[in-house]
């Protein structure tokens, strides 16, 4: 059923993020289970702002603004940033396995990839070029940012292509400092992105277009033959329901993973009336700020998300303002919580910020 | 120490040579399970590390971690079933560890086997491990930690 010398090219139209992602996790799972063929899929995707794998959903998003815009948020299976993506853009991505690009090095696999997206996009009348690692340019302008995931020997690697895109909207849809949306800011925001349709002008390529200059260019860089299909198959479809039984789920979206991060972090666990809490935080020392913070435990607390509300709030909370902070929270958050205070919350922070840096 | 086109492979160590990881039966019954030098120089740099939550129950070659390098995402794959009792709070802080010193201080979860007997006997440790990476990395195209 999988033949090694054919790609397979699977559209599968405008959809929900949740559906994108579920098809993301299917797809590579059959790949990896041998029930789905090397395989290119274009996408499209209604309104959604993506997180990475690793993002928590409070730290990187304006919810509410999600909301009030009708934009679903969803988590990617691949890793990198959050973004926002919509009608404006078309999005591609590769299933195949190590075998098929004669390499297992990560490294290796997303140059080669990209370096064909960019012949693919160069083919539509614009300069585009691989930029290390994971971007394509056109004159030193993100047009595409991609991203990859593995399972076993399979893996999957996707990419965006902007088409018409609203960068003003994105600065909106995620959690930057005000200041960044000045117009002076949004206009150089602007500056770094490459739009297909800016570049060509009158002379934009159909959706069509786009895809068979895409899929061409990966056909000669693997040396393939194309096989344009216009549904998945069974066992695929069987995948995809249950992927999205998983993934459609507030579980899925706002599960709390840790945050990556260069700076110092530490740790602490403390013990109240309460229960325990365990808080670690990611300081800046240069502005000494704490950036980022976790907290877990088995404290009581409702509703249960002002954990991560309160994390939102305090990052980048100067630590001379954390007392004043934390304390402006739960003013403006009514809370119910058994045998705690918000001074068990100071304490515990102020634990982990006295603590010893984590093993360097 | 052994050592394979130069990723050390550790003889003393047993192996699931697919999944390119590490597992040791310590003196409490328990297991720890990591990623080898050779899958970490495969997935270069590792920023971000999420373990499966202690008390889970994790299946043979199913995902016991996920691990986060140059916005690649995968799982790591534990070599032998069992309920996860420990994971890495060092490697959470610091996930650059794995690559480090993926058999010392960045090692993934500790499980506590449910049928080590019957599972570990699939594994591969000494001279047969260093043959089957070299067969691996033959396969993968591989050139050298």
């Amino acid at each position: 059923m999988r033949d090694a010398k054919t790609l397979r090219v699977l559209d599968t139209g405008l959809r929900r993020a949740a559906e994108n992602m579920a098809l993301n996790r299917a797809l590579l799972e059959s790949h990896q289970a041998g029930t789905s063929p090397h395989t290119l899929r274009f996408l499209r995707f209604t309104p959604s702002a993506l997180l990475g794998f690793h993002q928590d959903v409070e730290q990187e998003l304006r919810t509410d603004y999600c909301a009030e815009h009708g934009i679903d948020i969803q988590r990617r299976i691949t890793g990198g940033g959050a973004i926002y993506f919509d009608e404006t853009q078309i999005g591609w991505e590769l299933y195949l396995d190590k075998a098929f690009l004669g390499t297992a090095d990560m490294g290796a696999i997303a140059r080669k990839i990209c370096e064909a997206a960019a012949e693919g996009i160069s083919a539509l009348g614009v300069d585009a070029r691989y930029r290390p690692r994971n971007d394509i340019e056109v004159d030193g302008r993100k047009i595409s940012g991609t991203g990859g995931a593995f399972d076993g020997d399979s893996i999957m690697y996707q990419g965006t292509l902007l088409i018409d895109f609203d960068v003003e909207r994105m600065l909106r849809v995620l959690r930057i400092p005000a200041e960044k949306l000045s117009d002076k800011a949004i206009e150089s925001a602007r500056d770094r992105v490459a739009n297909l349709k800016d570049l060509l002008g009158g002379n934009m390529p159909s959706f069509d277009e786009v895809q068979k200059r895409l899929a061409e260019s990966f056909a000669r860089a693997f040396d393939v033959k194309l096989e344009w299909a216009d549904a998945m198959n069974a066992a695929e479809e069987g995948a995809f329901q249950e992927a999205l039984a998983e993934i459609d789920t507030p579980e899925w979206i706002y599960q709390h993973n840790r945050p990556a991060t260069d700076a110092t972090m530490r740790e602490a666990i403390t013990r109240s009336q309460g229960g325990t809490m365990r808080v670690g935080v990611a300081v800046d020392p240069a502005r000494n700020q704490l950036k980022q913070l976790w907290i877990t435990g088995d404290f009581f607390v409702k509703p249960q998300r002002l954990v991560v509300d309160l994390e939102g709030a305090l990052r980048n909370t100067p630590i001379e303002a954390l007392e004043a902070n934390v304390k402006a929270f739960f003013e403006a958050h009514p809370a119910e919580m058994l045998m705690l205070t918000p001074e068990d919350f100071v304490t515990a922070i102020r634990a982990a910020l006295d603590a010893e840096e984590a093993r360097a | 120490m052994g050592a394979v086109r130069g990723c050390n492979i550790p003889e003393d160590l047993m192996y699931s040579i697919d999944n390119n990881v590490w597992v040791r039966k310590e003196s409490d019954g328990t297991a720890t399970v990591g990623l080898t030098s050779y899958a970490g120089s495969l997935a270069g740099q590792i920023v971000s590390y999420t373990p499966k939550k202690v008390g889970k129950e994790v299946k043979k070659d199913k995902s016991c971690a996920t691990v986060e390098s140059g916005k690649w995402v995968g799982p790591a794959k534990t070599p032998v079933t069992g309920e996860i009792v420990a994971i890495n709070d060092a490697v959470a802080a610091k996930p650059g560890l794995i690559n480090e010193d993926p058999y010392g201080e960045g090692w993934l979860v500790k499980i506590k086997p449910t049928d080590w007997d019957g599972e570990s006997g699939d594994l591969k440790t000494g001279a047969d491990a260093l043959a089957a990476f070299e067969a691996k990395m033959d396969a993968d195209g591989f050139g050298g930690c």
